[in-house]
């Protein structure tokens, strides 16, 4: 029987968005991505329908670049595809925006992208973080602030789940005195 | 936390789906197929790892206990 070898083809539609997005996003600035497709690449079996990413603020002039690189790349803005009014309207409002791949019924998943609001996020694009055995290319936000947000922030059945596999799975790396400083700040600058 | 875009999304998808019931279920099925991979993946690497094959046995328990 033909050994079957896992390689560049073994990449699915969701790893392919995900990194094809991230490689234009970090020709402009740094970014990290956070929330429930964290969870998702280490093995959580649920479906979500967005990628959350945070970026550092950029200048007006440099976001135009990058959405134009963005839709040259087949991405399309749901709020608008004029970059002036995303970036005024949506992005320095602390708004959120989201894109797609073109296609008929811009299906997800979607990209929810914004920029950092105050001190904990410049804090986790500072520990920004690969993880290895997600075999993903993709800068995530440390294990220990996606646990913190989604115990003390989130708080929903499926957060509160996530956070339980995400314990299970760097159970012996775990810094808590960490987890427990950034719920601190969570109470202190979100709640 | 949810916001406004994403309760447009809601919204723009529902609407796909409602015009187009012939065409949404092929193309949605790609994209939970491929979470669902993702998870898979992810198990081959940790049962790799040195406390892995542990840490998928409780992950399975946490499973069976939340139903």
């Amino acid at each position: 029987m033909k050994k079957i070898t896992r390689g560049v083809t073994d990449k699915n539609i969701l790893d392919i968005f995900a990194e094809d997005f991230c490689r234009i996003i970090e020709k402009y600035t740094n970014y990290f991505i956070c929330s429930g497709f964290v969870s998702i690449a280490h093995g959580r079996s649920r479906a979500t329908e967005d990628i959350d990413m945070i970026i550092e603020k950029i200048p007006k002039e440099t976001f135009t670049m990058m959405h134009k690189d963005l839709v040259k790349n087949n991405f399309i803005c749901m709020q608008s595809d004029n970059p002036e009014k995303i970036y005024s309207d949506y992005l320095i409002q602390g708004n959120s925006i989201r894109y797609v791949r073109k296609s008929k019924g811009m299906f997800p998943p979607e990209m929810e992208l914004k920029f950092v609001k105050d001190s904990l996020d410049e804090e986790q694009m500072q520990e920004r973080r690969t993880f290895p055995l997600t075999k993903l290319n993709l800068y995530f936000s440390s294990i220990e602030s996606n646990i913190a947000f989604k115990e003390e922030y989130l708080q929903s059945d499926k957060d509160m789940e996530d956070a339980k596999h995400l314990r299970i799975i760097y159970e012996e790396s775990l810094d808590e005195n960490k987890i427990n400083k950034i719920k601190e700040k969570i109470r202190r600058l979100r709640l | 936390m949810r916001d406004k875009t994403h309760r447009e999304q809601v919204q723009r998808w529902a609407e796909y789906v409602k015009e187009n019931p012939n065409e949404w279920k092929t193309e949605l099925n790609q994209f939970i197929d491929a979470q669902f991979q993702m998870a898979q993946k992810f198990y081959e690497e940790l049962a790799k790892t040195k406390e892995g094959r542990e840490k998928i046995e409780k992950l399975k328990v946490m499973r069976i206990n939340k139903r």
